[in-house]
């Protein structure tokens, strides 16, 4: 009869160990997609990859594992850190793999379950994909999916962590995927002072110069960079002009349609502050010099969005007041969330 | 009535076993008529230039077997064929409903749906190496070689072809005669199929490598390459 007790004991103790190593350093969180209220539905398909926590985990653990880079040195958050809304600040060109320097500024990461397409010339169209750009691109991470597949396929680390995500440890191309989706999918951000403010909720309250801002956004801006989401999703020319030496023609490229020459997407502006410097090219260092361009720099051609053709006005005042409103679209919960930060390493 | 139930749903699902049988499908890529060998043999295209093969791989999809009563199709129906790898040459499709089929249809590279679905799995996954991760989409079929003709870089020809979009879907639908074919309760039949490469560089128009020798995106020459190998499949 003891004995039997003493099994019990040992097993449950065991179960217990086992738990803690699987689920230790995540305190008590919970990972489930929302929809803000609001908010259209979203474009991802939910219901061919359905978001668990162990998908997300494992997702989260591969962003941050170098492994997925040749020389295991760069990692998806080498370019995409949470602080600055998971885009690389500071430099204007993504730098990866040996310091190279990529021929784009890198995206902020966030609210992706709404895109529909993906890159500044929109060349992806499943959120799921669209890693192996990184992971294949000679500046970036100069790897192949297949060496990342047999290397973790070695890994006793893991090995167990695929089993818990999908049922089963065999790690595959799709599986590595679809864990980086389900994290990437979980990156969300609406709870800045603006979306509390359109919530009625404390900590919501705008100054006089943030509300005159939102209006001379809604004004000049919300075509397309258009709430909730501060983009429209579509493509545009916003009066750039072309960088002679990446000569970068942005969606063109993809549609191979002159009607799309010098046309990029259209930036969310959720986080802005913290993610400069901006556009496709990190071109501008402060917003200042954004709204110095939208003003003064419009370069007229064929493919200008019509919207941006005749002069914008804006006095001094006016661009400050849409910088303080541009203020209130950072969101803290979000840039802090413990959820998606990395302990393992 | 408990008893009846049992009894009727386990002779139902024998019944329904024992009236499906399986499909061996056999493709041998060849050039012409030899056995088509990979790296170390010089062909002869239909432009008489010489050349090498080194790679040749190609999507086969949506396999529909017709009768006079019906169509049966796969599900998930893709299998990636390498000519330089004999295990994928070999598929076995189950559960076929028993009947004589004259005529098999499938697609020469995938259809849109496998194209905007994210990650797929099987020989769909991207790991497979057929896959474009910048702009979106299957490349469908690649046949890669050398030609001393090719002003290129250690005179390589590159055809890795696809595209889902109009006007530059790239998936080609195939019809074949298969007057022979019957799929018998329990037992798995076999089908021989014969992949040319050398269609590739014919009909309806003959490729001069000097000229086109490297197409990697959709475009109109990857429509041109795949009306050419449109019937490279044939049953033997
Ligand atoms: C070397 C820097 C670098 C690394 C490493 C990197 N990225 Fe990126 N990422 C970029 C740049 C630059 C872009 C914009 C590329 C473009 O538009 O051409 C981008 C774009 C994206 C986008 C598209 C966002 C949108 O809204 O369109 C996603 C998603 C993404 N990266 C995820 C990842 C993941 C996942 C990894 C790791 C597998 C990763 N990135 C690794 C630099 C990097
Ligand atoms: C016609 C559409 C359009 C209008 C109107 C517009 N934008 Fe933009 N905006 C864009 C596009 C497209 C880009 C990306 C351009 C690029 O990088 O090539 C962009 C980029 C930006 C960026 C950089 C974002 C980043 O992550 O790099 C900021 C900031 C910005 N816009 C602010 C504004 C403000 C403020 C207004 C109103 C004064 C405005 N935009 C009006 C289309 C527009």
């Amino acid at each position: 009869m003891r004995w039997v007790v003493y099994f019990f004991l040992f097993v449950l103790g065991g179960m217990m160990l086992a738990a803690s190593f699987g689920f230790c350093p995540d305190p008590d969180e919970d990972i489930h997609f929302v929809v803000p209220p609001g908010w259209p539905q979203p474009h991802y398909d939910f219901s061919k990859n359905q978001v668990t926590k162990a998908g997300f985990n494992l997702g989260k653990r591969l962003f941050f594992d170098p492994v997925l880079s040749r020389d295991s040195s760069t990692s998806c958050a080498s370019c995409h850190t949470q602080f600055s809304g998971f885009t690389h600040v500071d430099h204007s060109l993504s730098h990866g793999i040996n310091g190279l320097k990529g021929t784009r500024n890198s995206l902020t990461l966030f609210n992706l379950a709404w895109g529909s397409s993906f890159m500044w010339d929109g060349g992806v169209n499943n959120l799921e994909v669209q890693p192996l750009n990184p992971i294949t691109n000679p500046v970036e991470m100069d790897n192949k999916l297949e060496n990342i597949v047999t290397k973790l396929n070695r890994s006793a680390l893991y090995r167990p962590l695929f089993y818990s995500a999908f049922g089963d440890s065999l790690v595959t191309g799709q599986r590595v995927l679809k864990a980086l989706a389900q994290f990437m999918v979980m990156l969300e951000s609406y709870n800045s002072k603006y979306d509390k403010y359109m919530r009625h909720e404390p900590g919501g309250e705008m100054s006089e110069a943030e509300l005159k801002g939102l209006k001379l956004f809604r004004q000049h801006c919300s075509s397309c960079h258009a709430e909730p989401l501060f983009t429209n999703g579509s493509f545009e020319n916003n009066g750039l002009t072309v960088d002679t030496e990446l000569n970068d023609y942005g969606r063109m490229k993809i549609s191979r349609d002159p009607a799309d020459s010098l046309k990029f997407k259209v930036p969310s502006l959720r986080n802005i502050v913290n993610s400069y410097p901006y556009m496709h090219d990190g071109r501008f260092g402060t917003l200042k010099q954004v709204l110095e361009h939208y003003t003064n720099g419009i370069v007229n051609s064929p493919t200008l969005a019509r919207q941006l053709k005749k002069r914008m006005k804006l006095s001094e005042e006016d661009k400050n007041n849409i910088i303080a409103f541009l203020q209130t679209l950072s969101d803290k919960d979000f840039l802090f969330d413990g959820r998606y930060r990395n302990f393992g390493y | 009535m408990r008893n009846f139930l049992t009894f009727l749903f386990i002779s139902l699902s024998f019944f329904c076993l024992a009236q499906d049988g399986s499909l061996k499908i056999v493709v041998e890529p060849v050039f012409d008529q030899a056995p088509l060998q990979l790296e170390n043999k010089a062909y002869v295209d239909a432009h008489g230039d010489s050349l090498y093969i080194d790679e040749f791989k190609f999507y086969l999809s949506k396999l529909r077997f017709h009768n006079h009563e019906m169509i049966w199709g796969e599900q998930q129906s893709y299998h990636l064929v390498d000519a330089g790898d004999k295990s994928t040459q070999t598929f076995v499709i189950k559960n076929i409903p028993a009947g004589a089929y004259y005529n098999f249809t499938l697609l020469i590279g995938v259809d849109s749906m496998a194209n905007v679905s994210g990650a797929n799995g099987g020989d769909l996954d991207p790991v497979k190496g057929m896959y474009w991760a910048w702009n979106t989409g299957y490349i469908m079929t690649k046949l890669q070689g050398r030609s001393k003709v090719c002003k290129t870089l250690h005179h390589a020809f590159e055809f890795h072809i696809g595209g889902y979009l109009p006007p530059n879907n790239a998936a080609r639908a195939v019809e074949l005669y298969t007057p022979g074919l019957k799929i018998e309760a329990g037992k798995e039949s076999v089908l021989h199929l014969k992949a040319n490469a050398a269609e590739w560089f014919k009909n309806p128009e003959t490729v001069d490598l000097a000229k086109m020798n490297e197409v990697n995106m959709p475009c109109k020459d990857a429509m041109r390459v795949a009306d050419n190998y449109a019937d490279m499949l044939s049953v033997y």
